[in-house]
């Protein structure tokens, strides 16, 4: 019904090219966030899909029909913005009637529809409120609601979450997903936080210097990165990082650098020989102790999360690494400590690239 | 020894005392000195304005009228021919303010409308589309620097020679815009659209953007959006601007003096005409002109003075 696509995309602004041609798919209903660290060119694909900024070149179309002719206002689309944008000398009726008044709706169908909109965002007893009333919480609220009045197919959102603080913030995802379920419309998410994208989203497209990545659902992105840029950007702690060479031997594939010798998986290619890569590895599947433990390391830091706790250790030639092991461990800071990576969750990395290479 | 100590701590605080408070007198003395410059032309003015002829220019001074009358403002209120109860036996002009102050109140209300419509969106397309490129915010307001009098002099010629010529010549009409209510209303225009462009960039740079974006998503033309969101926003920065430059042009002589006679004619060119060959000056009508002409001067700039300082405050004050 309303799925909406993207072909070679470019917007420049003088010499500075924002999005150097990004095509993509994003499917009716679907709940597809944008990622990636600041100047990606992220808010400037909404802006294009929006229509407040027009493309250099490219296409957008949406529900099959080429929009870039279109004015913001004839595309069928509803946008909150990162500052909200709710409109200062109007109250909270007046701010989400306004769709509706410019587009010469009857008055009393008027009240009909934003006294729904206030009630599936909760907001019916703010209605006669000034915006500079509202807390932070339910100004986002409105602003939902004045979206959702004027029944958009797709939604597009810059960033609105990044006002609100922490609690609130994760009370709001479950709030917005709670949306997307019922409105079963197209959602388009803007934001730089990946922990937002992880818990949100049924598809993640991480962009970064104007181009796509990688795109897939969160699980994808999370397991198998195809760039070194992708698997350094989610996940918390951020992934271990060690530069290094692929030799392939009688007892199979190993991993060499910064001191450390690691066994890969027998079906790594042969190709790889003698290749400089980065080998990238989640804390989680650094595992200290145990039989195959065979690197020697000092622990350096300890942080415990509650259920589980990170440890920071040297692991030879100033290399810091850090794994993630349960909350009843007995190193300390200063002891020493044996350490091995599990060979399956290994990736590696082109050393010039950044390519996924396994 | 202690005690000692308490003493002396205590003498120099005491003397520390006496400075200060010396100095607060001295700094209230000059400001008193200084109000008193200030202040003693409107007293005088507001004396004068209620003496008879022979208290004038008496010697020594009358500091307060000895005989206070209210002749001079039945003069200048006067209707139709003067009442000889009114007319000094040296006046042989009648002059009264209905004149100067219906040609003041039409040409500085109109010029001061149409230059804050026009300079309103003139800002508009300065602040959002960065029209005439990135300094000419900064160059509009170069234009005030040109001394009137230059400007006063090419526009006579303009508008008493070069117009009319050109008119006949080209239309077979004689159109002149000397003493025209149209001619003076054009030129107040001109020269306050400046101070009402940078006036209402400041208000205008105070709106974000994305309201209009959100405006626009939702369906507004761009008229709309500044006809709903825009215009309501900036309204108390725009009765200020009017009202800003209302004054200006209220206080204007020399482009008025210039550029008209003997029909249109506004407050301050009618207060200069009162004179006459016996008495020379009439004070005492001018000085109630005076009087009656500052009230809403001062009026306003009271109600303006808050937002005059925001306007004026160069974009600092924003948050």
């Amino acid at each position: 019904m309303a799925g909406i696509a993207l072909k070679n995309l470019v917007k420049s602004f003088g010499t500075y090219t924002a999005v150097s041609g990004i095509s993509l798919d994003i499917h009716d209903g679907e709940f597809l966030i944008m990622v990636g660290p600041s100047g990606c060119g992220k808010t400037t694909t909404l802006n294009m899909i929006s229509g407040l900024e027009t493309p250099t070149s490219g296409e957008i179309s949406i529900a099959g029909r080429v929009v870039n002719d279109l004015e913001p206002g004839e595309r069928g689309l509803g946008m909150v913005f990162q500052d909200l944008a709710l409109f200062p000398h109007m109250t909270v009726f007046e701010n989400i009637a306004f769709g509706l008044r410019v587009r010469k709706v009857p008055a009393a169908e008027i009240a009909r529809r934003v006294a729904a909109a206030a009630e599936t965002m909760h907001i019916k007893p703010l209605l006669s409120k000034l915006p500079k009333q509202c807390s932070g919480g339910e100004s986002q609220r409105v602003a939902l609601a004045r979206t959702i009045v004027t029944n958009p197919t797709v939604f597009l959102m810059d960033e609105p979450l990044s006002s609100l603080d922490a609690k609130l913030r994760v009370d709001m995802r479950t709030e917005l997903k709670r949306l997307h379920e019922q409105l079963k419309a197209t959602f388009i998410y803007v934001t730089h936080d990946q922990a937002e994208a992880m818990t949100m989203a049924d598809r993640i497209v991480v962009m970064s210097k104007g181009k796509i990545e990688q795109l897939g659902t969160p699980l994808e992105i999370y397991k198998h990165p195809l760039t070194q840029f992708v698997a350094g950007f989610f996940g918390t702690p951020t992934m271990n990082f060690i530069e290094g060479v692929v030799e392939i031997g009688a007892t199979g594939a190993r991993f060499r650098g910064a001191g450390l010798e690691q066994a890969l998986p027998a079906s790594v290619s042969v190709k790889l020989r003698g290749r400089d890569v980065v080998l990238g590895v989640r804390s989680e599947h650094v595992i200290i102790g145990g039989a195959a433990a065979s690197a020697p390391g000092t622990a350096r830091l300890l942080q415990p999360l509650g259920d589980a706790t990170l440890v920071h250790f040297d692991a030879g030639e100033g290399k810091s690494l850090v794994a993630k092991v349960a909350s009843n461990t007995e190193l300390g800071p200063g002891l020493p400590l044996r350490f091995h990576f599990a060979p399956e969750h290994c990736h590696l990395f082109d050393a010039m690239s950044g390519q996924r290479q396994f | 020894m202690n005690a000692d100590v308490t003493i002396a701590a205590e003498a120099a605080r005491k003397r520390k005392l006496r400075r200060q408070r010396r100095m607060r007198v001295g700094r209230h003395a000059i400001l008193l000195a200084w109000a008193g410059v200030i202040v003693f032309p409107i007293f005088w003015m507001i004396s004068t304005s209620f003496k008879d002829a022979g208290e004038w220019v008496a010697w020594p001074p009358h500091w307060l009228p000895h005989e206070p009358t209210l002749l001079n403002y039945a003069q200048i209120f006067a209707f139709g021919a003067l009442d000889p109860t009114l007319s000094r036996q040296a006046t042989e002009q009648a002059f009264t303010i209905w004149k100067g102050l219906g040609d003041a109140a039409l040409v500085c209300t109109t010029a001061s409308l149409l230059a804050l419509l026009l300079g309103t969106f003139l800002a508009y397309a300065i602040s959002r589309f960065s029209v005439g490129g990135k300094y000419f915010r900064h160059t509009i307001l170069m234009i005030r620097m040109i001394p009137p009098i230059v400007v006063a002099i090419s526009i006579l010629i303009y508008y008493a020679i070069i117009i009319p010529y050109a008119t006949t010549a080209l239309l077979g009409v004689r159109i002149s815009m000397f003493d025209t209510y149209v001619g003076l209303v054009l030129i107040y225009t001109v020269t306050t659209l400046p101070f009402v462009i940078w006036m209402m960039l400041t208000f205008i740079d105070e709106v974000p953007y994305t309201l209009e974006h959100a405006a626009r998503l939702m369906g507004a033309g761009r008229i709309e959006v500044i006809r709903r969101i825009v215009l309501p926003l900036v309204a108390s920065g725009m009765v200020v601007t009017f009202l800003f430059v209302f004054i200006l042009n209220w206080a204007e002589f020399l482009l008025a003096l210039t550029l008209t006679h003997p029909e249109v004619t506004t407050l301050t060119v009618l207060l200069n005409k009162f004179q006459s060959a016996a008495e020379g000056r009439l004070y005492g009508p001018q000085a109630a002109i005076g009087t009656i002409v500052t009230i809403p001067v001062v009026v306003m700039g009271l109600l303006i003075q808050k937002h005059l300082v925001k306007g004026f405050s160069f974009g600092t004050l924003r948050k």
